[in-house]
């Protein structure tokens, strides 16, 4: 027998976009939203937006976001009933999901069983291996390095992939080609390991290469049920972080879908899980598949899932979470058109991607049919070098995968933002690639397939000279007019503003 | 008043006429300009066309967005070009050059040595900010002449990183 509770008032563990994705979420319920906020984030849009706001400390998530003590304090305070926890931070951390239990608060998301088992990456592999997921061939863990270079030769073969038992963010990894450069790769992903989580212990896999990432999103509720909400293609990356990502996937077919469906619904059901999560696979050339991860929390990419299927994810986590059984069935999920999501991060893509910080001067955001933007910025708003460099994300639908690109492209060339650099000139650019078009890609097309550079477009930079100079223009005008307070009558400055009158 | 539009190598000559008319590198161009926010924001009709573009001045250099595309923009009436022409010719052609914080960060890692020849898009400084490691490259070949800062500082936005001459 599952018990269903009320929940009243949502703590909501995080900041940014996703932070105001959960108040959305609250406010159509009628839940009470609380949020946290560092030091440094007084002024961001989730404070603004939450019904209640507690500073939780200093502006590295080391002293707020990440301090378990002080979430469980302030959850205490607010007197919460639930906390969500987005994505990031305190999301994957089943010791957290834990303590919320422990202090008799709802945790929206998995058990903390499950996050333990899937953030193991080795366990979960052994785990899936066993349920009959099919996984990348690879070594189990902690083989001292002659027995690894042993196996790496006979068993796994090359290209393969040293990785880290504890990984995460790419970090721990390396790519080796031949049997001789093993050992110092070996030594390097060690001592990356060791210094980003505190532990060495590293593993061997195959390189799926030319491979597409492509995701199942996962509902499972307390009753058994447990559904796949359909496929995320998410092969345009960049250092492993994903910039931009669509659904449904041009690599599935409705036959695929079905079998790698029914698979990541094996794949929860063997982790027990509860909530939304994701499996995250491989998929190759041959339309092999092998489970690579899977994602114990709401994902930033979502909404394109959303789009296409009406559902509205985090509303669905909060029904689960109070014990309800979930809105739809496996029969009732339809999907419907296609979606793309652009990640809009502050970064220069003209200058190695290199993130970017301060104010936002102004900002227009695109509107109309079929678009979405989940922005967590606001103009005024100061980006500070403490979080991740996502400012926003924009979703398009469309009724085919053409008109999701076109529509995607409009919303791009609408989305005015100034102060800050962006990666809006690499989305433009990736939309207008015949490779992108075709829908020819995997997780390399990035990094080795595609060139950012300045487009000469010349008809449109002569007008950028015309505006910046009558821009100039009118601003010298202006300082002249401050200096020569007694020219008066036609001065220049109002000649330049007769002049905007008569031309309008 | 004739102006100079820089973007990047491109030069435009622009006059503005006294009847509002424009003449861009010598043709004649009708153009409407108008401020909608007071702040940033201007539409633009030239010969009927419209546009519309964001336009901010930062350090004597305007940066305008048009279609999501980012454009740098010098501006220089004709004394100031003459300025400028006249003071190039006292600038040596290498020069000191400092590279400097792009944004604030913690400093991950110094992969050079002072005296070391580096060569244009070499990484001389690895800066940690919002959670990704970001290599400072040098965008021309030099030597590295001084080193301000080691592995483990925090350094403000703009901070002098290395000089190299």
């Amino acid at each position: 027998m599952v018990e269903t509770t009320l929940i009243k008032r949502i703590l909501i563990a995080n900041r940014g976009e996703i932070a105001i994705r959960v108040i959305q979420a609250c406010r159509e319920l009628g839940i009470h939203s609380v949020a946290l906020y560092s030091d440094v984030d007084r002024a961001s849009l989730h404070v603004r937006q939450a019904d209640e706001a507690y500073l939780i400390g200093g502006a590295r998530p080391l002293e707020s976001y990440l301090v378990i003590d002080r979430v469980l304090e302030i959850a205490k305070k607010a007197g919460v009933d639930a906390v969500h926890p987005g994505y990031g931070f305190l999301a994957e951390r089943a010791d957290f999901a834990q303590a919320c239990l422990d202090e008799g608060l709802i945790f929206i998301g998995p058990r903390p069983h499950s996050i333990g088992l899937m953030g193991d990456k080795l366990a979960a592999r052994e785990l899936m291996r066993k349920a009959g997921v099919p996984v990348i061939p690879g070594t189990p863990p902690g083989l001292t390095n002659d027995e690894m270079i042993a196996a790496a030769v006979t068993e796994v073969g090359f290209p393969l992939m040293v990785k880290a038992a504890a990984g995460g963010g790419g970090k721990g990894i390396r790519i080796v080609a031949s049997p001789e450069d093993l050992p110092a790769a070996l030594a390097s992903a060690r001592r990356e390991a060791e210094a980003a989580f505190g532990d060495g212990t590293v593993y061997l896999e195959k390189l799926i290469e030319n491979a597409r990432h492509i995701e199942f999103q996962i509902l499972a509720d307390a009753y058994g049920t447990t559904i796949h909400l359909g496929e995320r293609e998410c092969s345009i990356q960049r250092r492993h972080q994903k910039l931009l990502e669509e659904s449904p996937s041009v690599a599935v077919d409705d036959e695929l879908r079905e079998r790698m469906g029914a698979i990541a619904v094996r794949a929860a059901q063997a982790a027990d899980y509860l909530n939304a999560g994701t499996i995250e696979f491989l998929v190759d050339r041959d339309k092999n598949f092998y489970f690579l991860e899977m994602n114990t929390r709401i994902q930033v990419e979502h909404p394109v899932t959303e789009a296409v299927t009406g559902l509205d994810l985090v509303k669905e986590q909060i029904r689960i979470a109070r014990g309800r059984r979930m809105g739809p069935t496996q029969e009732s999920i339809n999907m419907k058109g296609w979606a793309l999501e652009c990640r809009i991060n502050a970064e220069d893509p003209y200058n190695n991607f290199l993130p970017s910080v301060g104010k936002v001067t102004a900002l227009i955001m695109p509107t109309g049919p079929g678009v979405r933007v989940d922005s967590g910025v606001y103009d005024g708003y100061e980006v500070t070098p403490y979080y991740d460099s996502l400012l926003a994300k924009l979703i398009c639908w469309g009724e085919t995968r053409g008109e999701a690109i076109l529509r995607m492209r409009r919303a791009l060339s609408e989305y005015r933002i100034m102060g800050v650099h962006t990666n809006i000139p690499f989305h433009q650019r990736l939309l207008n690639s015949h490779r992108f078009m075709a829908g020819s890609i995997n997780t390399s097309f990035v990094e080795e397939r595609f060139e950012i550079e300045k487009e000469d477009d010349d008809e449109q930079a002569e007008i950028a000279a015309i505006l910046a100079t009558l821009v100039a223009h009118r601003d010298r005008q202006q300082a002249a007019q401050i200096v020569q307070r007694n020219a008066r009558d036609v001065s220049n400055w109002t000649w330049v503003g007769r002049w905007e009158r008569m031309q309008r | 008043m004739r102006y100079v539009a820089t973007i990047d190598q491109r030069t435009y000559a622009i006059d503005i006429l006294p009847d509002g008319k424009l003449l861009v590198d010598g043709e004649e161009r009708d153009a409407g300009f108008l401020s909608l926010d007071d702040k940033s924001l201007y539409s633009l009709l030239v010969d009927h066309i419209s546009y519309e573009g964001l336009v901010e001045e930062i350090d004597g250099q305007y940066n305008v967005l048009l279609w999501g595309a980012l454009y740098t923009v010098k501006v220089m009436d004709e004394r100031e070009l003459r300025l400028a022409k006249a003071s190039a010719a006292f600038v040596p052609a290498g020069g000191e050059l400092s590279i400097r914080a792009p944004m604030p960060g913690l400093i991950v890692d110094v992969p050079v040595t002072p005296g070391q020849e580096v060569r244009a898009g070499q990484t001389l400084v690895i800066l940690e900010s919002m959670k990704m490691q970001n290599e400072l490259k040098i965008p021309r070949d030099g030597r590295v002449h001084q080193i301000h800062v080691k592995p483990g500082d925090s350094v403000e936005h703009n901070k002098i990183l290395i000089t190299i001459t």
